[in-house]
């Protein structure tokens, strides 16, 4: 009973808020503040797609960025430098995405140990030196440019992000909670004792990392096209640490928290003018913050006191 | 073929001085420090600030940059580790965190261009026809010594004998009345020592910039896996190994090939022989 009404709540909480977030376009004329928030949804896509490897097996992942700059420089290969329509960028950034994450996934996900974190931030990083260093091919720092954007108006990318970001909080949620999720939990309870129960947790982690990064793949390809231009940054450790902190603030394991933590994360710089250029320290000190005070983040239990109706 | 022999030991005592300390924190205190690369920059800011800015001369410079350093990772660890030693994710976000936290001090303190540190030796050697710079030559000769003394250390004396008793079996270290807790602040300082020693020395002839931590912390841990985690003279001997792959990897295809030469060594052990070169778990 209790449970139900629970789950009403919370369904009719969802509903309110993507109403308005489907509605604000009516009221909000800005295509500067729509702008922001098609790249808070962005980074929405990219915690979310993080928490869903790392969060549910326990397996952190510390170069979130390979795989969005593998979707980000796909699309702009395809579209800057073959001209092809911006929409193949979309599968084909997702493919690119989830190609590498099999190269890094497949010999470090076997073992135990910190491997798969350490070579990771390794590979992004390594990525990132290679798109300056191939300079010819990559456009070096200042990356490529001249992207056509998906569509014409600010309203309509909006639109757009608004649906990927809600499209695959959706969809990996559904895995989430589906056996496969329960699969994946047990890896992070006990790795040990759910190969023992007859599960085979290489495959699975594996397959949790290629969902995962091809996720992350499609937001770099939006987010490409939003900029309508890649730079080496979408690769840098910077960007990774970001997305974990923004985890951490949601709730690290739960999904929907990391995917409201990274939207209003990535909003704040912007809502206090001045703060931009102390993202980063701020960041650092809310992860440290949460780190010894609130080691279960803030959006995830917040929201279920208030589903539950208590104050 | 000599200026390979020359460089690419140079480069092998850069990596080894950072990948020993690394090694070592993680095979006595289990903490996978990815602040290390701070350690290693803020030793180099120190060298730029106590001689650039306040005109200190270079050697009590060099070892007051040292042991502020040391200092500072004894901080960490006692004040930001230590509480959050129950969880491994914990602490690896902890470090990362002091390690974000260093870059962003460095851009707001000194901005994000590169800064000069004069070198300790201005002369260059020639011999065979090769001329080398006495600061690269000052690195090389510094660092085999600094390893060799920390080899002596942990096999000659009580301290070490702890040190070795921990990182083999933590439980049985503290039955027989070893302090974990003061051990692992000494390992911390030994720890971040080497890396500002590292940063010290490597400051006048590579760039000193606020992004300068992650790229030799990304070699250090990619030798400390092909050397196996947590073995020392492992680490000695990947750092080698990865040091002249690299120089020759510059002279024979292009130097811009150098950076795939440490990924692909990570990915090639752990699909071969995930344990390292020389197993694990065994501090010396």
């Amino acid at each position: 009973m209790v449970g139900d009404r629970m789950r009403g709540r919370q369904a009719a909480g969802m509903i309110v808020i993507l109403a308005a977030l489907a509605g604000l376009p009516l009221f909000v004329r800005s295509d500067y503040f729509l702008g922001i928030l098609s790249v808070c949804f962005i980074y929405g896509i990219w915690a979310t797609s993080w928490d869903f490897m790392s969060g549910l097996t326990g397996r952190e992942n510390f170069g979130h960025a390979l795989f969005i700059g593998a979707g980000a420089y796909t699309a702009a290969f395809l579209n800057g430098k073959l001209g092809t329509s911006p929409w193949w960028g979309l599968p084909a950034g997702g493919l690119a995405a989830g190609l590498i994450s099999l190269v890094i996934g497949v010999p470090t996900l076997r073992l135990r140990g910190p491997y798969f974190a350490l070579a990771m931030l390794a590979a992004a990083t390594i990525m990132q030196r290679l798109t300056l260093i191939f300079w010819q091919y990559s456009g070096g720092e200042e990356g490529i440019p001249g992207l056509d954007p998906m569509f014409e108006t600010k309203t309509a990318i909006y639109y757009l992000c608004l649906c990927g970001f809600v499209g695959i909080t959706a969809l990996l949620l559904l895995f989430a909670r589906s056996p496969w999720g329960l699969i994946l939990r047990s890896i992070r309870g006990d790795e040990a004792a759910s190969q023992a129960a007859g599960i085979d947790v290489t495959f699975h982690k594996i397959a949790a990392l290629v969902v995962s990064a091809c996720c992350a793949g499609i937001g770099g390809v939006l987010y490409a096209h939003y900029q309508e231009a890649v730079t080496p940054d979408v690769f840098s450790v910077t960007l990774s640490i970001t997305i974990i902190i923004m985890v951490y603030v949601g709730g690290i394991g739960t999904l929907y928290g990391p995917a409201v933590g990274a939207v209003l994360l990535a909003l704040l710089p912007e809502l206090l003018r001045g703060l931009g250029q102390y993202r980063l320290w701020v960041y650092s000190l809310v992860l440290i913050f949460i780190l010894f005070f609130a080691p279960g983040g803030l959006i995830a239990p917040l929201w279920r006191r208030v589903a539950a109706g208590r104050p | 073929m000599l200026s390979i022999l020359v460089y690419g030991a140079v480069t092998s005592a850069i990596y080894a001085m950072l990948a020993v300390g690394f090694t070592l924190i993680f095979g006595v205190a289990g903490v996978l420090n990815l602040a290390h690369g701070a350690f290693y920059g803020l030793g180099a800011y120190a060298a730029y600030v106590l001689t650039a800015r306040l005109g200190w001369p270079l050697f009590p410079a060099a070892i007051t940059a040292v042991a502020a350093v040391a200092l500072f990772g004894v901080a960490v660890e006692r004040w930001l580790i230590r509480p959050l030693r129950h969880s491994a994710l914990a602490v690896l976000m902890i470090t990362i965190a002091v390690g974000l936290l260093f870059e962003q001090a460095m851009y707001l303190l000194f901005g994000s261009e590169a800064r000069n540190v004069p070198a300790f030796i201005n002369a260059t050697w020639g011999f065979a026809g090769l001329d080398i710079g006495g600061q690269r030559l000052l690195t090389l000769v510094v660092g085999a010594a600094i390893i060799l003394t920390l080899w002596l250390f942990i096999q000659g004396t009580r301290l070490g004998a702890a040190i070795l008793a921990l990182s083999q079996d933590r439980e049985g270290a503290l039955y027989v009345g070893i302090p974990a807790d003061r051990i692992y602040a000494v390992v911390m300082a030994i720890s971040a020592a080497i890396a500002a020693a590292a940063g010290v020395l490597t400051a006048p002839f590579l760039t000193v910039q606020p992004t300068m931590d992650l790229l030799p912390m990304i070699k250090a841990f990619s030798i400390v896996i092909v050397g196996g985690l947590g073995s020392i003279p492992g680490s000695i001997l990947a750092a080698l190994l990865l040091g002249y792959s690299e120089t020759i990897v510059a002279y024979a295809i292009s130097p811009a090939w150098t950076e795939i030469v440490s990924l692909v060594a990570v990915l090639l052990t752990l699909i071969l022989r995930p344990a390292g070169l020389l197993g694990k778990r065994a501090a010396f």
